[in-house]
């Protein structure tokens, strides 16, 4: 039973202990590299979607998704059609330019394992409560101080974000003015940076000063977390899942790729 | 009663900084007993809750001098992170109290607990201990960065109140709260203390440090300028002279040439006697 943690994602994908999901990350990614040609990628990547699906964030997802990869995938065939190196079928004379089958898949090799990690991490992202990620990590070893980091960093930009609000809004009790086009706009932001950054570097002293006083940095101690992180059969199920895929297709492409398995597919290979 | 903290001849002065915040500055504080700091801004009070957490000469690099003993132990030779477990400080500004990495106050509160590996179960008990006695225990699932200026008091109060250190040092650590939420902090110190956890406090409200301290110190440019019990200390006709202004019930018995008082209570019933 969780006490007082902030709302969390239920799913089943959100139950799983954020390592697995570390792991998944990495062994989805590294697979999609691995393999000689986009057609592993692509797999991964609809697989991604299901995974979605499960976490009820398939909206979000296919917007990040769809989002970045339109336009990478636009940008990267047509850089890598017309003047990839290992261009020789011509699919399409553009005049000026041709543009070819080999750059071209090699393009969409790129474009889906980048997919396959931006939408793996996406899942993780969105279904793994930062606090719960440091304590799993800290659990199996990460320094308490490499986990304060990462903690801290993702919660100092809503801190300047109010810091910034409240020395705007006192400039503007003096007579700033924030409102209209985006040049006032700017020129209204710069006598903020000063205030901002100068008060952020006095905040970081004192709040170095109660870390110390609460203890961050005492030695010889292991430090335990509020944050209950569970490691079920499903993670020990997963991680097993996880590793052997990520092996096996290590295994087999490079089998592929020295000819001791025909490659069934061989357009796109790298 | 022992002393729990023995301040020796001490003396401070931050780096790039041409005079001494503290200077020659000795005293003891009873264990179990409310001792206060009073003074007029610039008077050495922060730096010398500094010194006693341990931030001074740990934190803040200066030229010192003196010993101060925590129960025993020389500050200069134990860490803060070590002196944390029988010294807590409670600062001026409770946003920067927050640790920054938590995402629900109940993980606020029990930051520091993690920190000294203290179990699980044993964190969840204290945390819902502490908020119900902090009056936040509404709020344990609210995210710290969106409460209000008392609210972040009140955590930022438990989360040193939670590791149940033996000295509780406050520097003025009611800023945020009104009226009724102050007294409210300073009815739990109250019971805190006498509980027996010895408390020093850093404080400009009169009427409450002659409400709750046994003893009084007065820093003037950073030397002690008067020390004693609240009394001794208020009815000093050279009190103002050190930059602070004694309880307005100084003034009143003295202006009625009743009996000097320092308290409410006592004040109210001989002016009714003398307008009866």
């Amino acid at each position: 039973m969780p006490h007082h943690m902030p709302a969390m994602n239920t799913t089943v994908i959100g139950r799983l202990n954020p390592i697995t999901k570390i792991v998944a990350v990495f062994s989805l990614g590294l697979s999609a590299l691995a393999w000689p040609d986009f057609t592993l990628g692509l797999i991964v990547v609809a697989l991604l979607f299901v995974v979605s699906f499960m976490a009820h964030i398939q909206k979000d997802f296919a917007k990040i998704m769809f989002g970045f990869g339109i336009p990478v995938t636009v940008m990267l065939m047509f850089i890598q059609g017309m003047y990839s190196p290992k261009n020789k079928t011509v699919l399409l004379d553009l005049g000026f330019s041709q543009l070819c089958l080999e750059g071209v898949l090699y393009a969409a090799k790129v474009v889906v394992s980048l997919l396959v990690f931006l939408g793996s991490f996406y899942i993780m992202n969105k279904t793994t409560y930062v606090g719960s990620m440091v304590a799993a990590l800290t659990a199996v070893g990460l320094n308490a101080k490499v986990g304060y980091l990462v903690l801290a960093s993702l919660n100092v930009v809503p801190q300047m974000q109010r810091r910034m609000a409240v020395i705007q809004e006192a400039q503007s009790a003096r007579g700033l003015d924030a409102t209209g086009g985006m040049l006032s706009r700017i020129k209204a932001y710069i006598p903020l940076l000063g205030p901002v950054v100068l008060s952020s570097l006095t905040d970081a002293q004192e709040r170095g000063m109660t870390l110390e006083t609460r203890g961050f940095g005492i030695t010889g101690v292991r430090q335990t977390s509020y944050v209950k992180v569970d490691w079920n059969t499903m993670d020990t199920v997963a991680n097993w899942v996880l590793g052997i895929v990520l092996l096996a297709v290590v295994v087999v492409s490079i089998l592929m790729r020295i000819g001791v398995i025909p490659m069934l597919i061989t357009w796109g290979g790298v | 009663m022992s002393a729990i903290v023995h301040v020796e001849d001490f003396s401070f002065k931050y780096r790039d900084t041409k005079r001494r915040a503290v200077k020659h500055v000795s005293f003891d504080v009873e264990e179990g007993s409310c001792f206060a700091i009073i003074g007029a801004n610039g008077s050495g009070k922060s730096t010398l809750c500094n010194a006693l957490v341990g931030l001074i000469p740990h934190y803040f690099v200066g030229a010192r001098a003196g010993r101060i003993l925590i129960d025993g132990v020389d500050v200069a030779e134990s860490t803060i992170a070590e002196l944390s477990n029988t010294i807590g400080l409670v600062f001026q500004n409770p946003f920067n109290q927050l640790s920054y990495t938590a995402g629900t106050v109940a993980e606020e509160l029990a930051y520091g607990l993690g920190n000294h590996g203290v179990a699980r179960e044993l964190m969840i008990e204290r945390v819902e201990a502490v908020a119900k006695l902090m009056r936040i225990d509404h709020i344990l699932d609210k995210n710290p960065l969106e409460l209000s200026g008392g609210q972040v008091q009140r955590v930022a109060f438990g989360s040193t109140f939670i590791m149940e250190p033996r000295v509780l040092v406050l520097d003025e650590c009611t800023t945020q709260l009104d009226p009724l939420g102050a007294s409210e902090i300073f009815d739990i110190v109250k019971q805190l203390n006498a509980d027996g956890v010895t408390v020093i406090m850093v404080d400009h409200d009169m009427e409450r440090v002659a409400q709750y301290a046994d003893t009084v110190m007065v820093l003037d440019r950073g030397s002690v300028a008067a020390i004693g019990a609240p009394y001794e200390v208020f009815a000093d006709p050279e009190l103002e002279s050190h930059g602070v202004q004694p309880p307005d019930y100084v003034p009143l018995t003295r202006a009625l040439g009743l009996p000097i008082e320092i308290r409410e209570e006592p004040t109210i019933a001989a002016v009714k006697e003398v307008l009866a």
